[in-house]
């Protein structure tokens, strides 16, 4: 019964050089929720954006394979994006509302793309405010600015944009991070709900919310596809270490720390330099846990650790600034 | 710890001082003018043309002038508007891949903003001996709308660079092509600073006596076609004022009244409208 929807093949990107997607192929299925999970900067936001091919308007980006949407290559030069971009619809990690009012919000899609009467585009306008469940909380200003609703209205109000235009596809990046949480509820259960009729790849690093809406998961690792399968087993039984450190990293950070080294206030390379300097002192197989702040070290710490042999467990935000990275020599 | 509150008490000081400087500056401007201007200022200069004899002193107005300016200016400033906004959006990386002509056309305007207008009005009415033409409206407003140009196109290329890439990409991601998202997201969110920039290059145009000395000639009629000469309120209050006779000289202030009333409504409605728009930026 399942039917794949977009396959991704082989897919590399870089940015100026920087590999940020390394050799992804996985295949995406018909009308189910697609997790891709992994810490910040590891790749998700730059896959997800091949598959619309928002990447073109970055400055120094390249990126070579294929991704078959119903089959038909999209990063064939003979492809109309333009086709493309209107079969899915995005929700981006905080809500941008288009600069008008509430009403031309969802008119703008149908109207690019040939709805004229005024009597259809209301109609349309209806449908999809009540689809996200915003009609009867906006109803009576349609024209007043978009950029006066709550977030959490903007965001839903970013939804029914992105339906009006009657995508198959609905992509979102990390779409509840800016909201509050009960407006994160109604997004999720907006989601859960229009699964019956759209295919939905949703970026995020809130494993939970994986777990509660996905179908099938992506793990994805500094631009490495680690892990991908059926969200049930991949969450209750992953196949790779990394994954379940990921996992349970988030989960329950009971692993056994051997060492433990606050790096914060020193910058890359000199954070690099010291978590080395630790790990020589160590045994084979024991765990060092250090903190940085420099976001930099974030994605260079690992990197640069994986290069020298030694495993990365955890890389984990822990507030605002600090980012905790568990290693294993 | 005292080092620094001293510092900041003399920053505080300067930051007064200069506030002084200006708003000083602006009442001093405007109330020599109204003192001197409104005695002199009846409604016989808003409804007449300059009959035989005004500047001698005799009745009549300047009606010619203020019709006159208000063509010259609305002309050069639409005429400006068109050159200038296809010119930014043509100076923006995504359209001109931010290549070195764009930066040479950049220098090219910042060179022509610096340019004293009477190099303009110069320029101008060496074309027009040039073609055995007269001064003239149309003569006049070209010059004006090159005047302006400069100041406007690059008013609008900063507001446009600052479009957010994310709206962009909203507009895409819906399956809009690039015109279309320039034409009604881009355009939309830089609205309020694009009326900015139109209206300061307006300012400039309205203001400006020696690019159209020459070109646009004076006279005491109502231009009737744009191939007529035209008269102008900054060179009726320059004509004014050299007048040997008292009550000529205040007839200048009265017209620079009328020309600072002029500015100040067309500010007003700016920043009305920019206010209106305002409103749907997506900050
Ligand atoms: N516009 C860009 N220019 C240069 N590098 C970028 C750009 N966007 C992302 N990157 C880099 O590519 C990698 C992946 O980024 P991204 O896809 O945004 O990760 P994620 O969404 O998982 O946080 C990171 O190392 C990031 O620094
Ligand atoms: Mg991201």
């Amino acid at each position: 019964m399942s039917e794949i929807h977009i396959e991704i093949d082989n897919v590399n990107a870089y940015y100026n050089g920087n590999h940020a997607l390394k050799n992804i192929s996985v295949k995406i299925q018909k009308k189910q929720i697609t997790a891709i999970i992994g810490p910040s900067g590891c790749g998700k936001s730059t896959l997800l954006k091949c598959m619309n091919r928002l990447i073109d308007l970055t400055d120094g980006v390249t990126y070579s394979g294929k991704i078959l949407i119903d089959n038909e290559d999209i990063f064939a030069r003979k492809t109309d994006i333009v086709n493309i971009r209107k079969k899915m619809g995005l929700l981006a990690q905080k809500p941008i509302p288009l600069p008008m009012s509430i009403y031309e919000n969802i008119a703008y899609g149908p109207k690019i793309h040939g709805t004229k009467k005024k009597s259809d585009l209301d109609a349309i306008v209806e449908k999809y405010l009540k689809l996200v469940g915003l009609w009867e909380e906006v109803k009576g200003r349609l024209n007043s600015p978009a950029s006066q609703l709550s977030l959490g209205q903007q965001q839903r109000l970013c939804l029914a944009r992105g339906l009006a235009v009657e995508p198959e596809i609905i992509l979102c990046d990390e779409p509840t991070s800016a909201l509050d949480p009960v407006s994160s509820q109604h997004i999720e259960q907006q989601l859960l709900k229009l699964k019956k009729d759209y295919t939905i790849v949703i970026v995020t690093h809130n494993i939970h919310q994986a777990m509660r809406l996905a179908d099938y998961v992506i793990h994805l690792y500094l631009g490495e596809l680690v892990e991908h399968g059926l969200a049930n087993e991949v969450f209750e039984n992953p196949k790779e270490e990394r994954t379940r450190a990921y996992i349970n990293g988030i989960f329950s950070p009971d692993l056994k720390i051997d060492s433990e080294e606050n790096l914060k206030g020193k910058m890359c390379p000199y954070n690099f330099v010291y978590a080395k300097q630790a790990l020589h002192n160590l045994e084979d197989g024991k765990i060092l846990k250090i903190i940085v702040d420099d976001p930099l070290a974030v994605t260079e710490v690992p990197r640069g650790m994986e290069a020298d042999g030694h495993k990365v467990l955890i890389v984990k935000q822990i507030n605002k600034k600090d980012w905790e990275i568990v290693i294993q020599k | 710890m005292e080092l620094r509150r001293v510092e900041e008490s003399i920053f505080k000081i300067l930051m007064i001082l200069s506030l002084v400087i200006v708003m000083g500056s602006l009442l001093g401007v405007i109330g020599t003018i109204l003192l001197k201007g409104l005695p002199a200022l009846n409604i016989d200069m808003l409804t007449k043309t300059a009959q035989g004899g005004y500047y001698l002193g005799k009745g009549g107005g300047i009606l010619n002038a203020i019709i006159g300016s208000a063509y010259l200016a609305i002309g050069g400033t639409v005429l400006a508007f068109f050159l200038s906004i296809g010119i930014a959006f043509y100076l923006q990386k995504e359209y001109s891949g931010g290549t070195r002509l764009s930066n040479l056309t950049r220098l090219c305007l910042d060179i022509l903003w610096g340019t004293p207008s009477i190099v303009y009005g110069a320029f101008g009415f060496t074309v027009l001996m040039f073609f055995h033409m007269r001064a003239s409206l149309l003569a006049g407003i070209i010059v004006l709308a090159l005047l302006e140009l400069p100041i406007m196109t690059r008013a609008m290329e900063e507001v446009i660079k600052t479009v957010p890439q994310e709206l962009k990409e909203v507009s895409y991601s819906l399956g809009a092509t690039r015109l279309e998202t320039t034409l009604s997201v881009v355009s939309k969110q830089a609205l309020p600073g694009l009326l900015t920039g139109v209206l300061i290059a307006f300012g400039r145009g309205i203001g400006d006596a020696a690019s159209i000395l020459f070109t646009a000639g004076y006279t005491d009629r109502i231009p009737t076609s744009l191939f007529d000469a035209t008269a102008s309120l900054p060179l009726a209050i320059f004509f004014q004022l050299s007048s040997p006779l008292p009550q000529v000289q205040q007839k200048a202030y009265a017209s620079a009244v009328i020309l600072l009333m002029v500015i100040l409504a067309i500010s007003i409605t700016t920043r009305l409208l920019s206010r209106k728009y305002n409103k749907y930026i997506i900050k």
